[in-house]
């Protein structure tokens, strides 16, 4: 079956077509809304109402760009939206660690939970503007649109956001007036 | 020039740097060693995987689809997967894990065999008995959650493939008649009771052979709470 008979059938209001788009996409929609909230007691209902936003807004779905694209922007929409809706959470409020503090291990998997635990304690702005330009490749013009801010603002923010992982991410023992040894030290 | 503070080398990593900023990169090994480290860093942002939604996130995303109107509550594989997805998913990762992490998948048969088993939890009318012990051995819970986990999805992707076929098949009022469902369930029912008796811990094909019982239950149910209209 094509993807446009799925969605044609999800559109239906058929059970079987909406879960087999969902086990289709569901890992690529619940990670930018994980990142995009900062934590996970927040992603999972940010998840459920980017899907319910998506499945009610199907019939609207027209083929012009790809279901996944076109999926991908509802669930960052749907995130950011309710981001913003949320109460200020007292852990934006707290001082941000210098270093997040994991010992180095290697391995990919530990590098990645390294660099997504970084990225939670990003104040939000440069956060999202990290998130959305350098993991899912959006422009500084369609991150304005997202955020309703300038391409120059998301240029500024995404550089300092860069700049605040890079010194989470040096070690303290290597943590020197220019930085050499933390370079080296973590393999990134 | 003095050393290029941080926010300008990581406007580095994906600009052009000036004259001056290049002249400065070539002199100072400190400053291209941290544009180094910067760039790196971007690339394992930008190779990050995508992430699995937590155990249960389906089930309660289907549940409001359904309480909103968005899907049809009668479908196949809503029934299926209600119970499968939550009771029957925990049941299965705990059966496998009690039979003492040899046993992949469980056997379901209706011969009455399974004893102590059918407490856990299957659709009324179906019993779970412990079989085969060639499958891979698995120790922990999560593991056992993802060997479900993968054999319902295998599950899915087989039960959107029977409906394609059955599509293809014309009427599709067909799929709609009662007698002609049942006897499909009746005939998936035994060739999925064959199947398990030839590979009894494949967990696909206890998957299937589950469903196809729950499902033929259900119609089963269906027909018996409706005594005035002749179902069969």
């Amino acid at each position: 079956m094509t993807e446009n008979q799925l969605i044609r059938q999800a559109c239906e209001g058929d059970g079987l077509a909406v879960r087999t788009l969902y086990e289709r996409y569901a890992p690529r929609v619940y990670a930018v809304v994980r990142r995009i909230a900062g934590e996970e007691d927040l992603a999972q209902d940010y998840a459920q109402e980017a899907w319910i936003r998506a499945i009610r807004a199907l019939p609207t779905f027209r083929g012009d760009a790809r279901f996944s694209t076109w999926l991908h922007r509802i669930a960052v929409n749907s995130a950011l939206q309710a981001l913003r809706k949320a109460d200020t959470r007292t852990k934006r409020e707290a001082p941000m660690p210098e270093t997040v503090s994991v010992d180095p291990v290697e391995g990919d998997v530990l590098l990645g939970d390294l660099l997504e635990r970084a990225m939670d304690r990003l104040p939000d702005g440069m956060r999202q503007v990290l998130i959305l330009h350098d993991v899912e490749g959006y422009t500084h013009e369609e991150i304005g649109e997202f955020l309703g801010v300038t391409a120059g603002t998301s240029k500024s923010q995404l550089f300092k956001a860069r700049g605040k992982m890079r010194d989470m991410l040096r070690p303290t023992q290597g943590n020197g007036a220019d930085g050499e040894q933390g370079v080296e030290a973590w393999g990134i | 020039m003095g050393h290029l503070n941080i926010e300008g080398l990581a406007r580095l990593v994906s600009e052009t740097p000036s004259p001056e900023e290049k002249q400065h990169l070539d002199d100072c090994a400190a400053c291209r060693l941290e544009l180094r480290g910067l760039k790196e860093q971007t690339d394992a942002i930008g190779s990050l995987p995508d992430l699995r939604p937590p155990a249960g996130d389906w089930v309660a995303l289907e549940a409001r689809l359904v309480s909103e109107g968005l899907v049809r509550s009668s479908s196949l594989t809503l029934q299926a997967s209600r119970w499968w997805s939550s009771g029957w998913l925990q049941a299965a990762a705990a059966l496998i894990l009690f039979l003492g992490g040899t046993a992949l998948g469980s056997g379901v048969l209706a011969s009455g065999e399974s004893g102590d088993l059918a407490q856990l939890g299957p659709p009324q009318g179906m019993e779970l008995i412990p079989v085969g012990s060639q499958a891979q051995p698995i120790s922990n819970l999560a593991d056992a959650a993802d060997a479900v986990n993968r054999s319902e999805r295998q599950y899915m992707d087989a039960l959107l493939q029977y409906r394609q076929i059955l599509d293809s098949q014309g009427d599709p009022t067909v799929i709609g008649d009662p007698t002609v469902r049942f006897a499909a369930l009746e005939a998936i029912v035994a060739a999925g009771r064959a199947a398990v008796q030839q590979a009894p811990a494949d967990p696909y094909l206890n998957g299937v052979l589950v469903s196809a019982l729950a499902e033929r239950q259900a119609l089963l149910h269906t027909a018996s709470l409706t005594p005035g209209d002749r179902v069969f």
